[in-house]
Parts: C-alpha cells; sequence; structure tokens
C-alpha cells in the first residue's frame, strides 16, 4: 500500500510544483515590475517568517516539542517595544507604565540570575566559601539585578542613560575576551599576568567610552528598547523552562502534556497582554529607514532590508554556534538523545534552558520587527507562531537550513499567492500550503538527515 | 467474539461504561461537589431569570465539550477545528433562516432563503458533516502534535472564509435577525423554551455519545487511542474509524451552531475566532478526558467562572473574558503538572 501511495504522491508533487512554476512564469511573463515587488515584499515577510522558524527549530530539535510559548515571546518582544516607547507614537496615548509589570519582570530577572550564578560559579567557589555566603551574595546579586531592571523599566524615557553602564560593561567584557584570544595566539609566552592588566586597562577604556556615547545618544532608545525586549522575553522563556517544563517533563507521558501545558502559558500571557495595552491594535514608533528605495519599478523599504539581514545574520551565528563551539556540540547531543548525553557528563538542564532563552530571543525579534512593519494587536503572538510552525514544516522539521528556506518560500508563496486573490486570504494560503505539504512532503524540502 | 490482545488493550484504559460514574476518588468528589453547589447557589443567587440565560450558554458549550471529547479524549486526536464546524453550523443557520424582510437594511445583499427552524437545522448539521468529511480524509493520515498543527490550519481557514466570502456571509458585518424556532404558530420566543430546546439537544447528544461509546465501535476507537498499530494489526480499518468518529463529532458541533445562531439571533465571525477554539479544547481537558461527566463539569465551570467574575469587585467588566483565559491557563499549566487526566478524567494525555 506503502509503494502505490508514494508513487501517487510523487505523481502530485510533481504536477503541483509544475502549476505553481507555470503560474509564478506566467504571473512574471505579464508584469515584471510587479512580480519583483511581490518578490520584494515575499523576501520581506519571508525574512520574519525565517526567524521564527529558526528558533523554533533550534528549540525543537533540541526538546522534541512544540513549546507554544514561543508565540507569546513574539507577543512579548512586539508589546515590550511599546511598552518602552509607547509615549513616542500617538503622542503617548496609549503609554502604559504598570509597577505590576515592572515588578513581574524585575522577579523573573532576579530569578534567572540567580540560577545563572548558581549554575556557572556554585561548584567552583563552594570548596573556598561558606554556603551562606555564597547564597547572601549570589541573592545579593541577583536582587540588584532584579532592581536594576524594575528602574529601567519604570523610567523608559531615559533608558539610554540606565542602559549605558551595562552596555559598558558588556563591551568591557566582550573586549577582554576578545583581547585575550587574540594576544595568546600572538605572544603565546608573553607575561600572563601583565597581559591581562593591560587588556583589561584597554577594554575598560573602551567600555567606559561605549557607555558615554550611549549615553548621550537619544536616537538609541529605540535599538536598546528592542535589545531589552528580546532579552526579557528569552529570559521568560528560560525561567519557564527551568521553573516549570523541567519538572513536567519528567512526569509527561507523551509530547503532548508540554504542548498543552505551553497552550496554557499562551493563553495567560495572551490574556496578560490584552488587560495590559487593550486590544486594539498599537502602531509602533518609526524605525531608520522607512522611505523606499526604487530598484527598477519596485520599490522595498530599507528597513525591510535590514529585516532580512538580520534573517540572515541570524542563520549564520545560529550556524556557527550549532556547528563551530562546544555549546553547539552540546545542544546537538542533546537533541540526537538526551539521557546519554547526561551520562557523558553533559548538564543537560543548563544547556536546554539556554537553547530555551536563544529561542525565545529570535521570537521577540521576529516579532518586534513584524511589529515595526504593520501594527501590533495580542493575536499578533499565535498567528505569528503557526508561521514560524508552517515554515519549519515547509522547510524540514528540525533543520536549520530548512528553517531559512521554508521561511522564504513561504513568504514567497504567500505574496504571490495574494496576486490575483485579494491580500486578506494569506492566512489561508499558508495553511494550504502547510496542508498540500505535509500531505506531499511530510519531510519537508530539506529532511533532517 | 473479540479477540484476547484488543481485550488487553482496552482494559488497559478503563471501562467506557463508567464515563457517567460520577466520583472515582477523594478529589472528584470535592470538585464535584464545589462546582455543582457553585452552580446551585449561582442561580439561587442571581435569580432564575440570569440563570436561563447562563443555562443555556452552560448547554452550547457542554454540545460542544462533549462532542469534543469524543474526538480528543475516546480517540486521541488531539483537534484545535472544533470551532469551524460550530461557525459552519451557525452560519449555515443564518444563512437559510435570516429573515428576508430584514433585506432593505442590508449592505451586502445575500441569499436569504426565509427558512424555518426545523427545516434549517438538520442542513446546518449536515453541511458541518460534509465539510467532516472532506477536511477528514486530508487529516487522517496526521497525528499528535502534526494533528494539532493541521486542526489549527482549519480553524484558521474557517474564520478567514466566515471574515472574507462577504457574498455568502457578509463578512465583519455580521448576519441579523436569524429566526427562532416555531412549531405551528407557537414561537420559542422565551428564553426558558429555547433552554428547554437546547438540553434536549444536549441529552440527546449526550445519549449519542454514551451509545457510542459504550458499543464495539467505541472500544476500537479506545484501542485506536492506546495503540494505533496494534489496532491495524487486528485488521481494524483505523482510518475509517477515526473518519466517522470525526464526522460525528463534527455534525454534533454543526448541531450546536445552529442552535447558537439561532439563540443569538445574531452571527459575526467574532465568535468563532482561534481563541474560542483553544478556550474549547481547555474546557474539555478540564473537565475530564474519555468521560462524558467531565465534559459536562468543565463546560459548567467555564460557564460560572465567566459569570462568576462579572461580580469580582477588581476586575472591569471588559477584561472578564481575559481574566477567564488566565485562569483557565493557569488551570490548563497545573492540570498538565499533577493530573494530566483533567479533573474527573480516565485517560492521561
Amino acid at each position: 500500500m506503502l509503494s502505490n501511495f508514494s508513487d501517487r504522491r510523487k505523481l502530485l508533487a510533481v504536477v503541483l510544483i509544475t502549476v505553481v512554476t507555470a503560474y509564478i512564469g506566467w504571473k512574471i511573463g505579464q508584469s515584471p515590475n510587479q512580480a519583483l515587488q511581490f518578490a520584494f515584499n515575499g523576501l520581506s515577510v519571508g525574512a520574519i517568517y525565517a526567524l521564527l522558524a529558526m528558533g523554533f527549530t533550534i528549540v525543537y530539535s533540541t526538546v522534541w516539542f512544540f513549546d507554544l510559548y514561543y508565540g507569546a515571546a513574539a507577543a512579548l518582544g512586539a508589546y515590550g517595544v511599546f511598552y518602552l516607547r509607547g509615549q513616542e507614537v500617538l503622542g503617548g496615548q496609549h503609554a502604559v507604565n504598570s509597577p505590576y509589570v515592572n515588578g513581574v519582570f524585575a522577579l523573573v530577572i532576579a530569578g534567572v540570575v540567580a540560577w545563572a550564578l548558581h549554575a556557572a560559579f556554585y561548584r567552583r567557589l563552594r570548596s573556598r566559601f561558606h554556603p551562606t555566603a555564597l547564597r547572601v551574595g549570589g541573592g545579593m546579586l541577583s536582587g540588584a539585578a532584579g532592581v536594576y531592571t524594575g528602574l529601567v523599566l519604570a523610567y523608559p524615557d531615559h533608558i539610554h542613560i540606565a542602559l549605558s553602564p551595562l552596555v559598558g560593561v558588556l563591551v568591557a567584557l566582550a573586549a577582554i575576551w576578545a583581547l585575550q584570544r587574540g594576544c595568546r595566539r600572538i605572544w603565546r609566552d608573553a607575561e600572563h599576568r601583565a597581559l591581562l592588566i593591560t587588556s583589561a586597562g584597554a577594554a575598560a577604556t573602551v567600555g567606559a567610552y561605549c557607555g558615554f556615547l550611549i549615553a548621550n545618544a537619544p536616537g538609541a532608545k529605540l535599538y536598546l528598547s528592542w535589545a531589552l525586549s528580546c532579552l526579557l522575553a528569552g529570559a521568560v522563556g528560560l525561567a519557564l523552562y527551568r521553573g516549570l517544563y523541567v519538572y513536567m517533563r519528567q512526569r509527561a507521558r507523551s509530547p503532548l502534556v508540554m504542548l498543552v501545558a505551553s497552550l496554557g502559558i499562551l493563553l495567560a500571557i495572551t490574556a496578560f497582554i490584552v488587560i495590559i495595552f487593550q486590544s486594539t491594535p498599537h502602531p509602533l514608533p518609526e524605525p531608520f529607514g522607512n522611505e523606499p528605495w526604487a530598484i527598477g519599478e519596485a520599490t522595498i523599504k530599507g528597513f525591510n532590508v535590514f529585516t532580512i539581514g538580520m534573517a540572515i545574520a541570524g542563520f549564520v551565528g545560529l550556524l556557527l554556534l550549532l556547528k563551530k563551539t562546544r555549546f553547539g556540540r552540546m545542544v546537538r547531543a542533546i537533541g540526537d538523545d538526551e539521557e546519554v548525553s547526561k551520562v557523558v557528563g553533559i548538564n543537560t538542564t543548563v544547556i536546554i534552558a539556554i537553547v530555551f532563552f536563544i529561542g525565545a530571543a529570535f521570537a521577540a525579534l521576529a516579532g518586534l520587527l513584524s511589529g515595526h512593519d504593520t501594527a501590533i494587536q495580542p493575536r499578533l503572538g499565535l498567528l505569528l507562531l503557526l508561521k514560524g510552525w508552517i515554515a519549519s514544516v515547509v522547510g524540514g522539521i528540525g533543520n536549520l537550513y530548512g528553517a531559512i528556506v521554508g521561511g522564504f518560500v513561504l513568504g514567497m508563496i504567500e505574496q504571490f499567492g495574494i496576486w490575483d486573490l485579494a491580500g486578506e486570504w494569506k492566512d489561508v494560503i499558508s495553511f494550504v500550503v502547510l496542508i498540500l505539504f505535509l500531505s506531499f512532503w511530510p519531510l519537508g524540502l530539506l529532511p533532517k538527515r | 467474539m473479540e479477540l484476547p490482545i484488543i481485550g488487553d488493550i482496552i482494559r488497559l484504559s478503563r471501562d467506557p461504561k463508567d464515563s457517567l460514574r460520577l466520583s472515582r476518588s477523594n478529589l472528584e468528589f470535592w470538585v464535584n461537589l464545589l462546582i455543582i453547589s457553585w452552580a446551585v447557589a449561582f442561580a439561587i443567587w442571581q435569580g432564575v431569570g440570569f440563570a436561563i440565560t447562563v443555562g443555556t450558554v452552560f448547554a452550547i458549550w457542554a454540545i460542544l465539550s462533549v462532542s469534543l471529547n469524543l474526538v480528543v479524549g475516546f480517540t486521541g486526536l488531539l483537534s484545535v477545528a472544533h470551532i469551524g464546524f460550530f461557525g459552519i453550523g451557525a452560519y449555515a443557520m443564518a444563512i437559510l433562516t435570516s429573515d428576508a424582510a430584514y433585506e432593505q437594511l442590508r449592505t451586502e445583499a445575500i441569499p436569504t432563503l426565509g427558512w424555518p427552524f426545523f427545516a434549517a437545522l438538520p442542513v446546518s448539521v449536515g453541511v458541518a458533516g460534509l465539510v467532516a468529511v472532506v477536511v477528514g480524509i486530508a487529516f487522517n493520515r496526521f497525528r499528535d502534535d502534526i494533528y494539532v498543527l493541521v486542526s489549527f490550519g482549519f480553524a484558521v481557514i474557517a474564520f478567514n472564509v466566515f471574515l472574507n466570502w462577504r457574498s455568502l456571509t457578509r463578512g465583519a458585518f455580521g448576519i441579523h435577525e436569524i429566526e427562532r424556532p416555531a412549531i405551528g404558530g407557537w414561537v420559542f420566543d422565551g428564553e426558558l423554551e429555547f433552554l428547554a430546546l437546547v438540553l434536549v439537544s444536549l441529552a440527546v447528544v449526550i445519549l449519542i455519545a454514551w451509545f457510542l461509546m459504550t458499543s464495539s465501535f467505541g472500544r476500537v476507537l479506545t484501542a485506536i487511542r492506546e495503540d494505533e498499530q496494534a489496532t491495524e494489526v487486528f485488521g481494524y480499518q483505523v482510518t475509517h474509524y477515526k473518519l466517522a468518529i470525526w464526522v460525528i463529532s463534527a455534525m454534533m458541533a454543526g448541531l450546536a451552531g445552529g442552535l447558537f445562531g439561532s439563540w443569538t439571533t445574531f452571527v459575526d465571525p467574532n465568535s468563532f475566532v482561534l481563541m474560542e477554539s483553544i478556550l474549547l479544547v481547555s474546557i474539555v481537558i478540564l473537565g475530564g478526558l474519555a468521560t462524558i461527566w467531565g465534559s459536562l463539569l468543565g463546560a459548567m465551570a467555564f460557564v460560572l467562572l465567566e459569570e462568576g467574575m462579572r461580580f469580582l469587585p477588581f476586575l472591569p467588566s471588559e477584561f472578564v473574558g481575559q481574566g477567564r483565559q488566565v485562569v483557565l491557563g493557569i488551570l490548563l499549566v497545573v492540570l498538565m503538572l499533577f493530573r494530566p487526566q483533567g479533573l474527573v478524567g480516565r485517560y492521561k494525555l
């Protein structure tokens, strides 16, 4: 029965591909300029889908269950930017700043920092210090991080000043790391301590200068808000994994349990977003590059080019992370077999939590980029989640190459599909594409070997 | 005669015969007591008039959740598509019975047939069933999380059709003046008569579900849920069984939709958004998988939750729906952690 089926499927697949190609070819022949315009639109929409699908894929191919918090992360990213930058749109009419929201995120960050400190340092320092001292110290540090987050969120107008020390410290740390790596390569036998002091001094200078630049650049507020909302959405994802999914996965009999639980989280977070921001659509402040560039007869906005660039950069970054680093090797090992990777000494909980952070941050980035493209509304989370899911199915579930290809293909099909139909049918088109793909190519365009 | 190993598979799950028994353990007893006493107290507190309205809403949700439980609980296919069939039933009812005299107020002309209610109700059930046959054939090959995804897809497609096929559904304007049921000259105008009609329909649905699940057909469905391949090995055409229960369940949803359209006398796409479908799945899981009583209990808890929240002092009335959603979401998480079969369920997800 199966062999019959695959023959028929192959035939149908060939027919479908021919029809789609012929249709697109006919359309291009009809009016090349319009086709170019639709292709540009498809690319810019596809970039967002690709970002979503990549974040989705890295999480799914590690833990093998669908985490629907992902949609809420996309909505959190978009609404985070609105929360921080709401005063700049519509004269601050719908701007909200609630101490409860700030408090919740402060708690989340404090918890995540406490967990990170524990995971990174507790074992190493246990033998040298008293455990109580370590706990008190870690508690104070994470409390400070929480208070800092709360303050940053409470004064979104001065976000560039509030975040400048953090940016400075991060730049300094990155500079130290880069200098250390670079210097070790060049002078292998050099005096270690002198090198450290010199590089630390240089790094501190660079960091301080960067912090100073940021503090004096009100134009950076929007982009700092992007970073902050990605960070917060990622932190919530990490906290959910560490605080909830870990325990649930120990008991769950099937992946559907996790799916339903994350459905509950999606429901709750969406409802909270409606309660805080109302269900009406809101605009986000205008980013750079909003004037269209003309290429031929078609136009594309600079911001959309930036979105495409972000998708490609995100893809390259994730690929390097997964293929070149030790962390990536551990992630792939967990995806292959979690039990065995535990046995060989990988701290699976920490690695998977970081993967959840990365996935949710990608979702938030995609959410806020699409929010800049159109208006934001609470439904956006669920829709983007489904689009990312479809894109990863189209490309091939669990494959990073498939995710980026699937995202762009889905965007293109959607845009070319609404050429003759009206624009409101594009959700229908993407779901029809999904059902066709699942019926004829269940493994997607680039199946995972 | 039934094969011994199939019997073992079935015995892994509980006997479907006790799906109407009230309580099995202490927790279940207290949950039952809490929800029923809450309902009674609510009826006494708010008076009979309001209780009738709430009762009608409850009965419609109960038809939906009992029918969805046939698919999710008994057969083990987690479907989010149910709201689509509900909407198809409601729109069929609306288009068939919408009052032609209302024509002059229409901004977009759609066909009005002016059928009587009792002629339109079987049609709305049948249309939902027909769509379900097509959709079911397409969906039959999927399972687990992919099934969830494609059923999301059907819900989204159905919503978009309701919203965008303006020549048939008037899009976002919705359809007004849907007829109330009438037998001869006796119109079911009063809320009480309508409640009786809805309760009778609910009883019919429960009876059908009960007969299905206690029959050999239901046992095969249970076996499919426990082990699809093993059931296939024993020569049961699994796809036919899954298709059959899917169509029956969709027809019940179509019935609920027809009743809903007639009760509100107005339908618009906003009643059939994806979120409602997710809420419906949460009701089924909350109440309990693979029990009819659990679905009734879940629907009751859901309706009471909304109505009870209207009286919370600190919650503004426009956020009642959202508050209910938050509570349901958190309940789902807690249930998945500690009680994956739902409050009184028989089958662990």
